[in-house]
């Protein structure tokens, strides 16, 4: 723990209004996520990138090796580039070829290790890796756009800036895996690493070597350079599933870390008295910048494109009800859209945070897990009762019995070993149902503690199903923001939300459902190119066109 | 007689996990694997023999694996944060004591190990490194854990867990 003044701050949103999924489910980047956490990071060790090896025919298949230096240690993107037949490329996580396949690897690999990682890497689940892979990935091109842009380069031309706005990425990664999957590295082996301690640091570092490898691979396949402004603009894409919802709910410290780094910003930004001429500007810059991004996103589902127009007309509302003159002005900004959707609060806290680093940045130190769970047990049946009286009316709450309050099971499929959603009166499975099931254990537990008293440990000798719940309980005094207050196996309980909860930490934008179970994003849209990373790498908060 | 040992490495999350599910697919409450998981790692990692974990998994529903978290239970509820856990795998019960965040001190006795928790103060970071599994252990570990797999259906194929069947855009 450092030893300095923390700023001051009002008191933090309730975690029974922030933990609810439906707002979860309208979170947006924030100067927080990890992303821009990370890029903070890169521009401030004055990190270069390099390219030692690229092996590629005309046609952009073959393999490169991508190294930079961070906090003392060295790392390498390799990156194998294949011929896929169309008919092989989808992003489910059942896919078994990909256009192309990383491995952010530790330290500078040999002739070797090269060889040994572009054999296995473009099988992906199906190879076994070593403790020198730290992450692995995968990513499928965006065909009609990376055909796109070859051919402009190709006739001499820069690619069509609606169609790079339009889809915002040439390649999409359809997963990218770390802490010891398939073998790869533990991240206890990163964790304290300069750079790298930040909750998926190591992940989004691959993600961002993977975007300039992408650029890298459509100028060599099309012969010219692309205009640095429009490759700014080319992030990268990621299709997310099911396999990301239950780590919200397996992993409650880091979940609370995160969010309480989040409203302990929020908190710090409403207690700011009054601002000056310059911070009003930025202020009014980084509304307006937000109704373009907002122009900018368009999905072609018809439901959540009809969300995201209501969005901009309230936004204009709420940009227009901005007095930045007032005291206490962030505060009133915030109280100004109270009664508004939690798309636009949400889109609001956001904005507030983003100008001030100087007063939040330091924050993102505290999102990560390096201790584990640390919290005092609670040793009688009384203690038990009453810590779920005062934190978990929100279990308590649901008749459980009813259909509709458990319509879903959380299960894992044979085929992927990957979590699924099932539909418990429809389909089978419900017998192998996973434990995402809190709020209705942590009921079960308090309905057997009725009639009790006296030893916890008398009672889970007689009740040993309620280990879990009693753990959960434990930790839900020192750690408020750690569950999602609601619901997870109701008929209604969309996992979209807790994506979009989980990619808005990443640092995404654009989300782009194509269900309530999976959602196409953009990463590292605006962010920092390489040769840019000392020339406005902390500047690309919802980034917009340059158009 | 020397167990054969695979010749993969393993991660400690993997094992971890691997073992998580074992007990879930043997019987074990949610808790209680996720308990077992924790000091899978630990008792491999300080070299304990891979025996007691298979021992551990064989008297499910019932054993150690259901037992040890509640006697830890019971030695946390202490007034001074000290008692005995009573096992027949004294080597197993060392090994949940470790997975505890407090700092504690340990002896091993013939029928368990007596145990002593400072809950104001954590314990120490454990170390990471890899682990090779007996044959045996992995075996074991694979045939249970693919107990609470739940087989492919086409409705769950339609539900959406995943994109299209191709993604040419």
């Amino acid at each position: 723990m450092k030893d300095f003044d923390a700023p001051p701050q009002v008191p933090l949103r309730k975690p029974d209004d922030v933990m609810r999924l439906a707002r979860m489910g309208s979170m947006f980047p924030t100067r927080l996520s990890f992303l821009r956490s990370l890029m903070r990071r890169l521009a401030a060790d004055n990190v270069t990138v390099s390219r030692p090896v690229w092996m590629m025919d005309a046609e952009g298949f073959g393999h490169a090796v991508y190294t930079l230096e961070l906090g003392g240690h060295t790392y390498s993107l390799v990156a194998v580039s294949t011929d896929l037949p169309p008919e092989m490329r989808t992003d489910r996580v059942i896919a078994t070829a990909w256009d192309t396949a990383y491995v952010l690897y530790d330290g500078v690999p040999d002739a070797s290790e090269i060889a040994r990682i572009t054999a296995a890497v473009p099988k992906q689940e199906a190879a076994r890796f070593t403790e020198r892979d730290l992450i692995l990935s995968r990513a499928n091109k965006s065909v009609r756009l990376f055909q796109n842009v070859v051919t402009s380069l190709r006739a001499g031309q820069q690619p069509d800036a609606d169609m790079v706005r339009d889809v915002g990425y040439l390649m999409r990664t359809t997963a990218v895996y770390g802490n010891g999957k398939f073998g790869i590295a533990d991240r206890a082996v990163i964790d304290t690493r300069p750079g790298l301690e930040g909750p998926f640091a190591a992940e989004m570092l691959t993600v961002w070597l993977i975007r300039h490898f992408t650029h890298d691979l459509v100028e060599h396949v099309g012969g010219a350079a692309l205009d640095p402004v429009l490759k700014r603009h080319l992030g990268i894409g990621n299709s997310t599933g099911l396999g990301m919802a239950p780590f919200l709910v397996t992993h409650p410290v880091l979940l609370n870390n995160w969010m309480l780094a989040r409203e302990t910003a929020l908190a710090r930004v409403r207690a700011v008295e009054t601002l000056d001429d310059g911070q009003q500007a930025r202020i009014v810059e980084l509304a307006a910048r937000a109704a373009q991004h907002l122009q900018e996103w368009t999905v072609p589902d018809p439901e959540h494109q009809a969300r995201i127009v209501k969005l901009r007309a309230d936004w204009e509302l709420a940009r227009a009800g901005l007095d930045l003159t007032a005291e206490h002005p962030m505060d009133s900004a915030l109280r100004g859209v109270a009664d508004q959707s939690l798309d636009v609060q949400e889109l609001m806290v956001a904005l507030l945070i983003e100008p001030f680093g100087d007063l939040v940045d330091g924050l993102a130190e505290c999102m990560g897990d390096p201790f584990g769970a640390f919290c005092q047990p609670l040793c009688t049946v009384e203690a038990i009762a009453t810590a779920i009286e005062g934190g978990f009316a929100w279990a308590l709450k649901p008749d459980y019995d009813d259909t509709e309050c458990c319509g879903q099971f959380w299960y894992v499929s044979e085929a992927k070993q990957e979590p699924r959603l099932g539909l418990r009166f429809q389909e089978d499975g419900a017998d192998l149902e996973s434990p995402l099931d809190i709020g209705r254990r942590i009921k079960a537990l308090y309905s057997d503690l009725a009639g009790q008293s006296g030893s916890a440990a008398q009672f889970l000798a007689k009740h040993p199903e309620h280990v879990l719940a009693i753990t959960r309980v434990e930790m839900g005094a020192q750690y408020p923001y750690g569950e999602i207050r609601d619901n997870l196996i109701a008929t209604d309980c969309l996992p979209i939300d807790m994506l979009r909860c989980k990619l808005s930490f990443f640092g995404a934008s654009k989300f782009d459902p194509k269900s309530d179970r999976w959602t196409r994003i953009t990463l590292c849209q605006g962010a920092p190119l390489a040769q840019d990373l000392q020339n406005g790498a902390d500047d690309w908060w919802l980034p917009v066109s340059a158009s | 007689m020397v167990a054969s040992v695979c010749l993969v490495s393993w991660s400690a999350n993997e094992v971890q996990a691997l073992a998580t599910k074992a007990a879930r697919g043997g019987g074990a409450p949610a808790g209680q694997a996720a308990s077992f998981g924790r000091a899978a790692v630990c008792h491999l990692m300080a070299g304990r023999s891979a025996q007691d974990l298979i021992a551990a998994l064989a008297a499910l529903p019932t054993g150690p694996i259901v037992t040890l978290p509640v006697a830890l239970a019971q030695v946390l509820e202490t007034t001074d944060g000290s008692g005995t856990l009573l096992s027949d795998l004294p080597s197993l019960a060392q090994s949940y004591a470790d997975t505890l965040p407090f700092a504690h001190e340990i002896a091993v006795t013939s029928h368990g190990i007596e145990l002593s928790i400072q809950t104001d103060k954590a314990g120490p970071r454990s170390s990471v490194r890899r682990l090779d599994l007996p044959d045996d252990l992995l075996a074991l570990w694979n045939d249970l854990a693919a107990r609470i797999l739940v087989p492919e259906s086409e409705a769950s194929r339609l539900g959406g867990a995943g994109a299209g069947l191709t993604d040419n855009d």
